[in-house]
């Protein structure tokens, strides 16, 4: 049997270019006042006309950082979606299947039983989903993005997955299949979901079922692409195009 | 279990607001200040213990504050830690001080609370309160709780047939409560105007189905409780408000894992058979994305101690933590003020509204009056205070708010996607 090396090696980089740009942001100087604003405000525990006006300094201080993390035991996943692959596991006890994988049963009859891999095909269906016009910070581009919990065929659980489609076209029950994005990092957000064709929107949809819900969900969304427009310069027909996949 | 009574003398707070300028110790000390003003009889060196809550360090760049703030006011050298827990940290908080006063270690405690929720923009508040959530795994795909909190309302609605209509009576109800507490965020933005259900359609969508109205605010405050024994509670107080029974729970992290979600598998077997024909059952039929089973775990544990067998009927008032409107509706299942399905015929029948079977929110709730979460649910218990105590016209100048006589009442907590929470049965006797 082979021995656990003392020291772990790395067996394959992908990370120093990334490391080397971090550096320069360790030295910008996270935590040091980088400037500041002196502003007149209430102050006071009551109502406003009790507060009474105070000036107080406020401090502009920046925090950046660059994390390693391993993804532990479930590396298998992350690595498969990098490699087109979809990776899920299933207990040899109860044949649970999970994805997210888990390596240990969580099954209590189960008493933690170590998992199996197997692979999983490239379908599923569409367990809930929200239709989002405002978000992160780091997500604020994908704007409007179905977020959806899709149960990939075969596995017991669901798991959350961007459904690539006009916002007004999805509905519980979608059969979906997953995509690979070209430039895969090794997250989630490396694959996606688009519709299987040719389905109907069910009449009880509780989405599409009350016109007024699309049609206010359109006028919202003219909101957002206003907003896009401003803030990066997309332009509305740039995000239509994204869901002619 | 020992028979020691525990009980909330009283407390203090300082005004949320969406943007404060003084800053997190000052704004606790402000509000122990003015709970200071209800206790002259208090010495402060009396307090034994002082027990903290606050969510996020990620917010102020600063962990550990609860011992800035604790030494801030004086009362450091006694014991004192920090509870946490997402969105129950507060009300972890007080179920801790709780068990430390009816374990019989305390007989007096000092509870504060307070998030200073601005220092960040509003997206990256977002992103910092969304790390709460599995951040390899669902954090990674919109992360943004608006968004996991939407879908699981889309599936209850789904399942049960609840509609947006539903959802804008709860938010206009709230701000319609709201203008009456001077306190409320709502108010000091938008005035004493009442609001109509023509308005919350006009309302942005910003995670379908949910409108802005629909959402928990974002807020910098702060709030104490002083909590003690019988045995200090007749010197102390006029208006005890005693804990009759407080219960705990939890759900599995990812909410997507409660498609077979084991340790609720065969638990609640009538709920899993309310399940409508024409959708996918999944493995565990409940609580599944749709309700909440930390919920259903707490209160059954929580009633049993109260002895509360109709919560509908028995309790008088509520404040539940529903930083979405739909979290509410789910929870009056989940928490068997009516079956699972039901929680749409309760927004209906306006049982739930000022003057109805069982109102709820009349604070204005996380969406209107306030949500500086780890202040929210010790603001929430206050409010339950004055209201067992008739204290709302004194401490609001307006009685609207107050309802008759109440006698029982019902606070919950809720952290993550309904992950982890808690009940407090709080009784006027």
């Amino acid at each position: 049997m082979a021995r656990e090396p003392k020291i772990p090696k790395i067996i394959e980089d992908k990370a120093t270019p990334i490391k080397k740009e971090w550096e320069e942001y360790a030295r910008k100087g996270n935590w040091t006042v980088k400037g500041y604003e002196m502003v007149r405000a209430l102050s006071g525990p009551g109502l406003a006309e009790e507060c009474k006006e105070e000036d107080f300094m406020v401090v502009y201080r920046p925090h950046g950082v660059l994390y390693h993390h391993s993804y532990g035991l479930v590396s298998k996943f992350f690595k498969g979606l990098i490699d087109k692959h979809l990776f899920g596991t299933k207990c040899p006890k109860c044949k649970t299947v999970y994805c997210p994988p888990r390596v240990h049963c969580w099954n209590p009859e189960c008493r933690v039983a170590d998992t199996e891999w197997i692979e999983l095909p490239l379908r599923g269906k569409v367990h809930t989903f929200s239709v989002m016009l405002f978000s992160a910070e780091a997500f604020l581009e994908m704007l409007p993005f179905v977020l959806a919990y899709v149960q990939i065929d075969g596995a017991d659980t669901a798991m959350p997955i961007q459904v690539v489609t006009a916002p007004t076209n999805v509905f519980i029950g979608q059969k979906v299949t997953i995509k690979f994005r070209e430039k895969r990092t090794g997250d989630l957000m490396d694959i996606y979901a688009v519709p299987v064709k040719g389905q109907k929107i069910p009449a009880d949809s509780c989405l599409q079922g009350h016109e007024e819900n699309v049609n206010d969900l359109k006028r919202d969304m003219e909101n957002t692409y206003a907003f896009l427009d401003k803030r990066f310069g997309i332009k509305k027909k740039d995000v239509e195009k994204r869901w002619k996949v | 279990m020992s028979d020691r009574r525990v009980a909330i003398l009283g407390g203090g707070l300082y005004r949320p607001g969406r943007v404060r300028y003084d800053n997190a110790e000052e704004g606790v000390a402000m509000a122990y200040k003015s709970m200071l003003q209800d206790f002259p009889n208090l010495d402060p060196r009396e307090i034994e213990f002082v027990q903290s809550s606050y969510f996020s360090d990620h917010l102020n760049q600063q962990l550990c504050m609860a011992w800035i703030v604790q030494d801030y006011i004086g009362q450091h050298r006694k014991g004192g830690y920090r509870v946490e827990a997402g969105g129950s940290t507060a009300l972890d908080n007080i179920i801790n001080a709780y068990y430390l006063i009816k374990s019989g270690q305390y007989d007096l405690i000092l509870v504060l609370g307070w998030e200073w929720m601005s220092e960040v923009d509003t997206a990256t508040t977002n992103e910092f309160i969304a790390s709460a959530s599995d951040t390899d795994w669902d954090f990674t795909v919109g992360g943004f709780y608006n968004g996991y909190y939407a879908a699981l309302e889309t599936r209850h609605m789904q399942l049960y047939g609840e509609t947006i209509e539903d959802l804008g009576r709860l938010a206009v109800r709230n701000r319609n409560n709201a203008v009456h507490n001077p306190y409320s965020q709502w108010r000091a933005e938008h005035g004493t105007g009442y609001v109509t259900l023509d308005d919350y359609y006009k309302d942005r969508i910003i995670a379908w189905p949910y409108r802005r109205w629909n959402c928990a605010l974002i807020s910098e405050g702060a709030c104490c409780l002083l909590m003690g024994s019988e045995k200090v509670a007749k010197r102390l107080s006029n208006d005890p408000m005693w804990i009759a029974g407080v219960g705990l729970g939890t759900d599995s992290m990812r909410p997507g894992d409660r498609l077979v979600d084991w340790a609720y598998h065969g638990v609640y077997k009538a709920d899993e058979k309310l399940y409508p024909a024409n959708v996918e059952k999944p493995k565990t039929p409940y609580p599944e994305m749709a309700n909440f089973g930390f919920a259903r775990e707490a209160a059954r544990k929580a009633y049993a101690q109260a002895g509360i067998s109709d919560p509908l009927k028995e309790l008088d008032v509520a404040e539940l933590f529903a930083p979405y409107d739909g979290v509410e509706l789910c929870l009056y299942e989940d928490l068997m003020f009516c079956p699972r399905g039901e929680g749409k015929t309760l927004i209906r029948q306006g049982l739930m509204e000022r003057g109805g079977e069982l109102p709820c929110q009349l604070s204005g709730g996380l969406t209107s009056f306030t949500h500086p979460v780890g202040a929210t649910s010790l603001l929430q218990t206050l409010f339950l205070h004055w209201q067992l105590g008739g204290l709302i016209k004194k401490k609001l100048g307006d009685a609207t708010l107050q309802v008759k006589k109440p006698k029982k009442a019902i606070t919950t907590g809720h952290g993550g996607t309904g992950c982890q929470g808690g009940v407090i049965i709080y009784s006027k006797d």
